[in-house]
């Protein structure tokens, strides 16, 4: 965690308003991009973003920066959140792609589909992986976490975090070669 | 540079280095042994990099959940400062004497009787409300957690019972509470460790504690944490072992919910004891 976020989330505890607002916008699209690799339903992507902030909203005020990194805690609560969701049955029907993609914009409608479809395969292909691996992968590249914040945000240590990031890798390069 | 490195550690390193937008060809520079097992894996990964950041939210709904959190943190603000009016002495105290009333007009009677009742009869709410009130007036967030274990393994009873019965409709609804009550004690675990250290952070303006002051302050965290985790581990035991010995007398057709009950709470009980672990 850069020094200057520690001094950012010391004051979102403090229940500074501004500094929430700055988490926000450093955490949004990557708790999306993270909850769209493992469910990959935009509206429930979605109502999950949007529950995720609000737990961590009301949370904030005990979190403790020593142990766990910010973005450890916040991806554990979407992993939780999402956890949930799951159990609860809440998994909806996937719909047919061009309704149900993320959010794509651009000026050449052709790149645009052609991204949309990108992303779906990937989404599919990390289905494929095994639970360990699909939640690495999806921490590591729809997060961005580093490997270290993967390791704590899944209670796991950092050496079997890079077996599975390396064993997941190789999974998906040999769907990705097979879907050429 | 030591070629006696495994290919996943080369392969975190070069990750990292993506990530920091350093090419392909740069990393592989540095690792020409490697380089034939390393490149397949290295455009995998610039592949998912460059997907991955294509998924981007509609900008009109990211907007309306952070005037929504705005809005909220406004609210909180404001509660905070009605609540900062009356000093915490009164407020326990207020608690704790509407507790009392609340108890004495339901019928000491009442929450006695409630003791063995099962979800489905009408005194459950009583055992409920009961438990509720004995979290509330806890003398310590360690009491409280204690609580919250108990009540963790009550429910499991409760599943096992309503298990025997035939009564599967209501053990979804045991398993969450469960999960709720394990999730408990992990908030009680952050919470207290984290108000230990909140004076030394906000208040303390003198000197900085000695290493041997932070030392003995991370011993108690960390034997904080470990009661916790023999509590819980206590706790996984007791219930499972609980709702194994039902699934001898449970219906066959009520048999499934139950297994799925057990695979539930182990999970529940497992995650408690990561996170307590964390």
């Amino acid at each position: 965690m850069a020094i200057d976020e520690k001094e950012v989330v010391s004051r979102a505890i403090k229940g500074d308003g501004e500094a929430f607002a700055q988490l926000y916008e450093a955490y949004f699209d990557k708790i999306y991009r993270y909850l769209y690799l493992r469910l990959g339903e935009q509206a429930e992507v979605e109502d999950l973003a949007q529950e995720v902030f609000i737990k961590a909203l009301e949370a904030i005020g005990s979190y403790r920066w020593r142990n766990l990194p910010f973005a450890s805690w916040l991806f554990r609560i979407a992993r939780n959140q999402m956890i949930d969701h799951l159990r609860k049955g809440g998994k909806v029907e996937k719909m047919p792609w061009d309704d149900n993609i993320a959010y794509v914009e651009g000026p050449n409608p052709a790149l645009v589909a052609e991204q949309k479809l990108e992303i779906e395969e990937l989404r599919d292909n990390i289905e494929k992986l095994s639970p360990a691996q699909r939640a690495v992968i999806s921490l590591r590249f729809g997060g961005e976490l580093s490997l270290t914040e993967v390791a704590k945000a899944l209670g796991k240590s950092p050496g079997t975090v890079k077996a599975l990031q390396h064993s997941g890798v190789a999974a998906l390069k040999k769907m990705m070669l097979a879907d050429r | 540079m030591t070629r006696k490195m495994k290919t996943e550690d080369i392969l975190d390193k070069c990750l990292e280095r993506l990530f920091k937008g350093e090419s392909i060809e740069d990393c592989l520079r540095d690792y020409p042994w490697q380089a034939s097992e390393l490149e397949p894996l290295l455009r995998t990964s610039f592949a998912l990099l460059q997907r991955s950041a294509a998924i981007r939210p509609d900008p009109e709904f990211k907007a309306r959940v952070h005037s929504q959190l705005q809005g909220m943190l406004h609210a909180k603000r404001e509660e905070a400062e009605k609540k900062a009016v009356v000093p915490v002495w009164r407020r326990r105290w207020a608690v704790a004497m509407t507790t009392v009333s609340v108890v004495l007009l339901a019928g000491i009677g009442a929450v006695a009787a409630s003791a063995n009742a099962l979800p489905d009869e009408p005194l459950y709410a009583v055992k409920l409300a009961a438990e509720q009130i004995r979290v509330s007036l806890a003398f310590s967030e360690m009491d409280g957690a204690g609580l919250h274990i108990q009540f963790a393994e009550r429910r499991a009873a409760e599943i096992a019972e309503m298990a025997r019965q035939g009564k599967v409709d209501k053990i979804p609804a045991l398993t969450e509470q469960v999960a709720d009550h394990l999730g408990k004690v992990y908030e009680v675990k952050v919470r207290q460790e984290f108000e230990e250290r909140m004076p030394k952070i906000i208040l303390a303006p003198g000197p900085v504690p000695s290493p041997a002051i932070e030392a003995n302050d991370y011993t108690q965290e960390e034997e904080t944490e470990d009661k916790l985790r023999i509590m819980v581990g206590e706790s996984r035991a007791r219930s499972l072992s609980l709702l194994q010995a039902a699934l001898a007398e449970t219906p066959e057709e009520s048999k499934s919910s139950l297994e799925q009950a057990i695979r539930d709470v182990t999970q529940d009980y497992d995650e408690a004891l990561v996170n307590l672990e964390s």
